[in-house]
């Protein structure tokens, strides 16, 4: 060791992956800091993400009536598909991670896809909900303008639907962009049980938009 | 190389996956059914119970979580930082009177010098009769 400086020590023994980063002393602890980072960012999407849902739940417990009457605009069946459909894009996510861990180029390629199908269904899905709001004039705060309510506030819940699936739709359109990006890097056979960190955290970052909108389905589409 | 790798992130394969996908497809389901009952104050934490058996699964497998103790103190320390905020805001919509004359239980001053307990003319806080200034 005394000889050797550090660095030319670390490209000597680990070369043989153009993915290492100088930095990093070996690929474990590039993984392992990847992996830091992203679980960080995650919890910093958990506050932004649980800040609405505490003013979800101040709004609720204060107009529970509205909330109710509001909530029977949507409908349960299309939420219903929609939490299996991410479900299922969480699954071949998950699926891909682990086919990049064993080095199966073809099947990580082919659960990337799935997932991306899954994700634009999932969007698919939703502009027909929210076009169905726009149309009936179910919209957040002075904009709404339904006709016929028997109770009064229901604005207040359609604020919180629009602003919560709303900023949960934008998270899904950037996994589907990030996923996308993994496809491309997959086809140049970037990805091996030697170099897997953006399947990683893309998956982890994956999974925590479903995670969400495994609590806004109860919340958004059930609640009596 | 890949014997730290694999040794440091077992790998699971697509049978406990697919086993994890069946049991949250199992609890969507028990979900949408829970919510044709009443359970009447209690509605939302059944939901909410449901999702958060759910989301674990999510974290414990899909997340890798029980195999990464590090990260896992990470996330559930996130979570923690959100029970507080929740949970102590909630203790105040539960707790909080709405402010009604009726609600206080001493009479109150509407400002230094006004009759106590006694209705005052907003404006001047003369007894009510007098006229006007």
């Amino acid at each position: 060791m005394s000889t050797a400086t550090p660095s030319a020590h670390a490209h000597a023994e680990h070369g043989h992956t153009p993915f290492l980063q100088h930095h990093f002393r070996e690929m474990s602890q590039q993984f392992d800091a990847a992996r830091i980072g992203m679980w960080l960012f995650l919890v910093t999407e958990v506050l932004l993400f649980g800040g609405l849902f505490v003013g979800y739940g101040i709004m609720h417990a204060r107009h529970p009536e509205a909330f109710v009457a509001a909530h029977h605009h949507l409908d349960k069946t299309l939420g219903a598909l929609n939490t299996v459909v991410l479900l299922v894009s969480s699954f071949t996510m998950v699926l891909s991670v682990w086919a990049a861990q064993t080095s199966r180029k073809k099947l990580l390629v082919l659960f990337l896809l799935l997932t991306l199908a899954c994700a634009g269904t999932f969007m698919v899905v939703k502009y027909f909900e929210y076009s169905h709001k726009f149309h009936e004039g179910l919209l957040p705060g002075k904009y709404y303008s339904h006709k016929g309510d028997t109770v009064p506030g229901q604005f207040l819940f359609f604020s919180f639907y629009f602003m919560m699936t709303g900023l949960h739709g934008i998270h899904v359109l950037l996994g589907m962009a990030a996923i996308a990006w993994l496809v491309v890097r997959a086809l140049k056979g970037h990805f091996s049980s030697q170099y897997y960190s953006p399947v990683e955290i893309t998956g982890l970052y994956w999974h925590l938009v479903d995670l969400i909108w495994i609590y806004l389905f109860p919340l958004m589409y059930l609640i009596s | 190389m890949s014997h730290v790798n694999e040794h440091a992130h077992p790998v699971t394969g697509p049978k406990t996956y697919g086993l994890v996908l069946l049991a949250l497809l199992v609890l969507t389901v028990i979900t949408v059914q829970a919510s044709y009952f009443d359970f009447g104050p209690w509605n939302t934490v059944v939901a909410l119970l449901i999702a958060s058996a759910k989301g674990s699964l999510v974290a414990l497998f899909f997340m890798h979580l029980r195999h990464d103790k590090f990260n896992a103190v990470i996330f559930v320390g996130g979570l923690l930082f959100l029970a507080v905020f929740l949970i102590w805001t909630l203790f105040d919509i539960a707790t909080r009177q709405p402010v009604l004359p009726s609600n206080l239980k001493t009479p109150v001053q509407e400002f230094p010098g006004a009759p106590l307990g006694a209705p005052v003319r907003p404006s001047t806080g003369q007894p009510r009769g007098t006229p006007a200034l």
